[in-house]
C-alpha cells in the first residue's frame, strides 16, 4: 500500500502536491491555445479541424483562456462557449431556437424583448455566420458580429463578441 | 562515525520541529493557545463537521480513524492524516502565518477556506488577534461560479464501454444568474481517475486496483454535456437538490479545498460516486449520505440515497443523449420520410430532392433535423460513411435554416428514472428439480441487471452480474456450489436502418456441467459472442451471436474442453409486468470433450412489486450425450 502510494506521489505533477495549489487549470483546450497570441488566433488554432470533432478535449493546465483555479475568465466566456458548441450552435440557429442559442444570447447580454429578433437574425444568417464546415471560432464571431451591428435593434450586442 | 551523524541528524530534526511551531506561535502564541484550549473543551477534534471536512473514516480493524485523502498537503500536522485533533491544533497554528498570496502560494486560512469557516463558526476568531486573510484566489473563483444551487448529475451507463458500465456522477454548480434555459453555462465538479488511458479495459483492470489518482476539477457544463450526451450517447438525469443558501457555501468551500487535494482510486468504493457523496455531505453536519457505501458505491444507487433524504432532491431532470434524440425523431417520421432523411445523410440524395420539396414545411424540416442530426452521430461515434460530413452537415442545416418552422424534435419520454428502478442486488430463493432430483437453491448477486429483470431504470438490453453465486441442495443431502460467476455481461442493441451496434456477450466463471467420465465437476467456464439483435415491434427483441467456449477443470478430456457454436434468442413482455425469454444454444466440439452440449430454455419473470419477483426457469439440457429437463421456480429480492 505505502509503495503504491508513493508511486502515485513521484508520478503526479510536483505542483499539484504543493500546500493548496489548485493547479488544476482550465481542464480542457490544450490545443485551443497552442502558441498564439489574442483571442481569435489562440481559440482557432484548435478548432480548424474538429468542427464535428469526436475528440473530447484534452486535459491540461495553464491555458489563458481559464485562471489556474480552473474557471473561464469573463473576457473569454463566449469564445470559449462557441468554441465547445459549434455543430450545436449551427443546428440551433437554423432551427431559430434552443439551449445552446438560449445560453449564447444570455451570454451576449440579449434581452428578452429582443430575443425574437436575435433568433430571426441567428437564423437568417446561419450560412453566413458559419461560412464553411471547418469555420474557425474568431471567423464565427466576425460574422456574428456583422450580422449583430447591421441590425440596428441588435447592433449593441456585439460588445461582448 | 555514522551514530554521531545520525545523532546530529535527529537533533536537527527536533530542532526544526521545535522551531517551526514557534515561527508560528510568533504572530500572537497565547491567543492559539487559547483557541487549541477551547477547541479540546468543545471536543470539536470528534465533531462529525471536523470528520467530513478531513475526511476521516474509521480503520478497518485497528482502532481510530484514517482520512481518505492521499495528498501530503491536505494535511497541516505531520500525523494529520490519523489524528484528528493534531490536525485541528496544526491548521488553527498555521492559520496565524501570514503569506503574501501568489499564484504559487497562498495562506492555509485561503487553502482551508471550509476548516477556517467552521473553526471561526465554532471559536469565533478575534480578527485582531487572528487576522483574517483576504484570500484573493478563493474570491475570484467563488465570484466566478456565483453559485445559488447544486445538482447532482447521473450519466447512465453505456454498456458497449467497460469503463462506462455503471454510470457515472458529477456535481453542477448552478450560478444565480442562471435559468433552466441556460444551465449549459454553469460549472460542474467532476470527480475522476486522472489518466490519458484510452484502453478501456486497461482503464477498468487499473482501476479496480486503485492503481490511479482520483482528483477533483471543475468544468463547464457544456463539456461535460458534449462529452456524455453527444460523443458517448448517455442520457443525463439531473438531481437539483433543495438546499439552503449557506449548505451551498459550505460544499462550495469545501469543493476549493479538495480541488488541489487527490485521493487513490478505486472503482467499486473510493470512485467518482463516493467522493462526490462524501463532498455533498458537508452541506449539513448531521447529513449523512455516504457511510452506506464505505466498500461499494454503484453511481446509481447513490443517486437512490439522495432520493432517500427527504426534502433533498428538488426536482429532476432528464436530458437525453443524441443517439435518444434521433431514435424519438425517427419514431417521429413516416416510413417514406425515414428513407429520405437516411439518404440525405447518405449523400444518396441530394437536399434538392423531389421528395423532399414535395413534403409540407414542417415534414421537411422534420427529416432535415434527423438527417443533420444522424450525420453528427456517425461522425461522433467514428463512422466513415460519406468522405466530408462537416459540409454535408452544414448542407443541410443551411437547407433547415429556410424553412420557417419552429424546430421539429419531439419530446423525448424520460422513461422511469434511475433512482426507481430496481435494487441492484438480488437474492434469489427457490426449489425445483434437476435430471429427476430436487433440490433447493440460494442464488445472490452484488450487482446489478440482467436480461430477463425488470428494465425500468436501466439500460434494455443491458446485462451486468458481478459476483453471482448458486448454492444448491438436493434431497438426498449433497450441498454444493452450483455456479460462482464473477462476470457476466450481454449487450443486446437492436439493429435498424440507422443504427447497426454489435451485440455480444461474455461470461467467466466457474459452472456445474457433466462430462464424458460422468462427474460433474465446477469447472472454470469463459464463454463469449457477439452477433446482432434485432427489435420485433416494441414488446420483443430477438438475438443471434456466435459463440465459443473454453471450460478448464481436471476431469475434462485432457482437461480443456473448447466448444464453437452460437445462441439465439428473443425477449417478449406479454405484460407490462412479465417477461419471457427463450433461447438456444449449440456448441460443437473444437478440442477436448467430444461432446456436443446443446441447451434450450425458457426463462420467465413476473414482478409482484418493484423489489420483488417470481422466477421460474425451464431447461433441457444435453450434456455428454445425455438429456436433462431442468425447471425451478424461485423468489427474486432485489435490495
Amino acid at each position: 500500500m505505502k509503495k503504491i502510494l508513493v508511486v502515485l506521489a513521484l508520478t503526479l505533477p510536483a505542483s499539484a502536491m504543493a500546500a493548496g495549489e489548485n493547479n488544476v487549470g482550465c481542464g480542457w483546450g490544450s490545443k485551443v491555445f497552442d502558441g498564439q497570441s489574442g483571442i481569435a488566433p489562440q481559440v482557432l488554432a484548435a478548432t480548424s479541424n474538429s468542427f464535428y470533432g469526436t475528440q473530447t478535449f484534452a486535459i491540461t493546465s495553464g491555458t489563458s483562456g481559464c485562471t489556474q483555479d480552473g474557471t473561464v475568465r469573463s473576457s473569454w466566456k463566449t469564445a470559449l462557449f462557441i468554441d465547445g458548441n459549434k455543430d450545436k450552435l449551427a443546428r440551433d440557429m437554423s432551427v431559430g431556437s434552443g439551449e445552446t442559442l438560449d445560453s449564447l444570447a444570455h451570454l451576449l447580454g440579449v434581452q428578452s424583448q429582443d430575443r425574437a429578433a436575435f433568433d430571426r437574425a441567428a437564423k437568417q444568417n446561419v450560412a453566413r455566420i458559419f461560412s464553411t464546415e471547418a469555420a474557425a471560432t474568431n471567423d464565427i464571431m466576425a460574422a456574428l458580429r456583422d450580422v449583430l451591428s447591421s441590425d440596428a435593434q441588435l447592433t449593441r450586442y456585439t460588445a461582448a463578441l | 562515525m555514522t551514530a554521531g551523524f545520525f545523532f546530529v541528524l535527529r537533533l536537527l530534526s527536533v530542532l526544526a520541529a521545535l522551531l517551526a511551531p514557534a515561527a508560528v506561535l510568533a504572530a500572537d502564541p497565547a491567543y492559539l493557545a487559547e483557541l487549541v484550549a477551547r477547541s479540546r473543551e468543545q471536543r470539536l477534534a470528534e465533531r462529525p463537521e471536523w470528520h467530513k471536512l478531513v475526511h476521516y473514516v474509521p480503520n478497518v480493524i485497528a482502532p481510530g480513524v484514517h482520512s481518505l485523502v492521499d495528498s501530503p498537503g491536505f494535511f497541516n500536522a505531520p500525523d494529520g492524516k490519523t489524528d484528528p485533533r493534531a490536525e485541528l491544533e496544526a491548521t488553527l497554528a498555521q492559520f496565524f502565518v501570514p503569506v503574501e498570496e501568489t499564484a504559487e502560494r497562498q495562506e492555509a486560512q485561503c487553502t482551508f477556506v471550509a476548516r477556517r469557516e467552521w473553526l471561526d463558526e465554532k471559536l469565533g476568531f478575534d480578527a485582531g488577534r487572528l487576522p483574517r486573510a483576504a484570500c484573493r484566489r478563493y474570491a475570484e473563483w467563488h465570484e466566478a461560479l456565483n453559485a445559488k444551487s447544486l445538482t447532482v448529475v447521473f450519466a447512465s451507463a453505456y454498456v458497449n464501454n467497460p469503463s462506462s458500465m455503471y454510470g457515472h456522477t458529477l456535481l453542477r454548480v448552478d450560478a444565480a444568474d442562471q435559468t433552466e434555459r441556460t444551465r449549459l453555462l454553469a460549472y460542474t465538479v467532476n470527480f475522476a481517475a486522472n489518466t490519458n488511458e484510452t484502453n478501456g479495459l486497461v482503464f477498468a483492470a487499473k482501476g479496480l486496483l486503485g492503481g490511479y489518482p482520483g482528483t477533483y476539477s471543475i468544468l463547464p457544463y457544456y463539456i461535460k454535456v458534449r462529452e456524455y450526451n453527444d460523443m458517448e450517447n448517455r442520457d443525463l438525469w439531473e438531481y437539483q437538490l433543495d438546499l439552503k443558501p449557506e449548505e451551498v457555501e459550505r460544499v462550495v468551500r469545501h469543493t476549493w479545498e479538495l480541488l488541489s487535494a487527490y485521493y487513490q482510486y478505486f472503482f467499486f468504493d473510493e470512485n467518482c460516486s463516493y467522493h462526490l457523496l462524501r463532498l455533498l455531505q458537508v452541506a449539513q453536519p448531521e447529513l449523512d449520505l455516504a457511510s452506506p457505501f464505505r466498500w461499494w458505491a454503484l453511481p446509481s444507487d447513490t443517486v437512490r440515497e439522495l432520493t432517500r433524504h427527504p426534502g433533498l432532491v428538488a426536482n429532476v431532470v432528464y436530458r437525453p443523449a443524441n443517439a435518444t434524440i434521433i431514435g424519438a425523431r425517427l419514431r417521429a417520421l413516416s416510413a417514406p420520410e425515414r428513407r429520405i432523411a437516411k439518404e440525405l445523410s447518405l449523400r444518396m440524395a441530394g437536399i434538392d430532392d423531389a421528395r423532399l420539396a414535395a413534403l409540407a414545411p414542417e415534414r421537411a424540416a422534420a427529416v432535415l433535423e434527423t438527417g443533420h442530426d444522424y450525420v453528427n452521430y456517425r461522425r461522433a461515434t467514428g463512422e466513415k460513411d460519406v468522405p466530408d460530413p462537416g459540409v454535408l452537415a452544414r448542407e443541410l442545416l443551411i437547407a433547415r435554416s429556410r424553412l420557417d418552422v419552429p424546430g421539429q424534435a419531439p419530446r423525448t419520454n424520460p422513461g422511469t428514472r434511475p433512482d426507481q428502478g430496481h435494487g441492484s442486488a438480488r437474492i434469489g430463493i427457490g426449489a425445483g428439480r434437476d435430471a429427476g432430483r430436487s433440490f433447493q437453491e440460494l442464488d445472490m448477486r452484488a450487482s446489478y441487471h440482467d436480461l430477463v429483470d425488470d428494465d425500468a431504470g436501466y439500460v434494455r438490453g443491458a446485462q451486468i452480474q458481478f459476483f453471482r453465486t448458486a448454492l444448491r441442495h438436493y434431497d438426498n443431502g449433497r450441498a454444493r456450489i452450483e455456479r460462482f460467476t464473477p462476470l457476466d455481461m450481454m449487450s443486446l442493441a437492436p439493429r435498424s436502418d440507422f443504427f447497426q451496434p454489435m451485440s455480444w456477450r461474455i461470461s467467466a466463471g466457474w459452472r456445474r456441467s457433466r462430462v464424458e467420465n460422468g462427474s460433474e465437476p465446477l469447472a472454470l467456464d469463459v464463454n463469449g459472442g457477439v452477433g446482432a439483435a434485432w427489435e420485433l415491434g416494441e414488446r420483443a427483441l430477438a438475438y443471434a451471436l456466435g459463440e465459443g467456449s473454453t471450460r478448464v477443470h481436471h476431469d475434462l478430456r485432457s482437461g480443456i474442453s473448447i466448444g464453437a457454436g452460437g445462441r439465439v434468442g428473443a425477449l417478449y413482455d406479454p405484460a407490462p409486468r412479465w417477461r419471457v425469454h427463450a433461447y438456444a444454444q449449440v456448441l460443437a466440439p473444437v478440442l477436448g470433450e467430444r461432446d456436443s452440449p446443446r441447451a434450450f430454455g425458457l426463462e420467465q419473470r413476473l414482478s409482484l412489486k418493484r423489489d420483488v419477483a417470481l422466477r421460474l426457469d425451464l431447461s433441457r439440457r444435453r450434456e455428454s450425450r445425455i438429456e436433462r429437463n431442468a425447471a425451478s421456480l424461485s423468489l427474486l429480492l432485489y435490495f
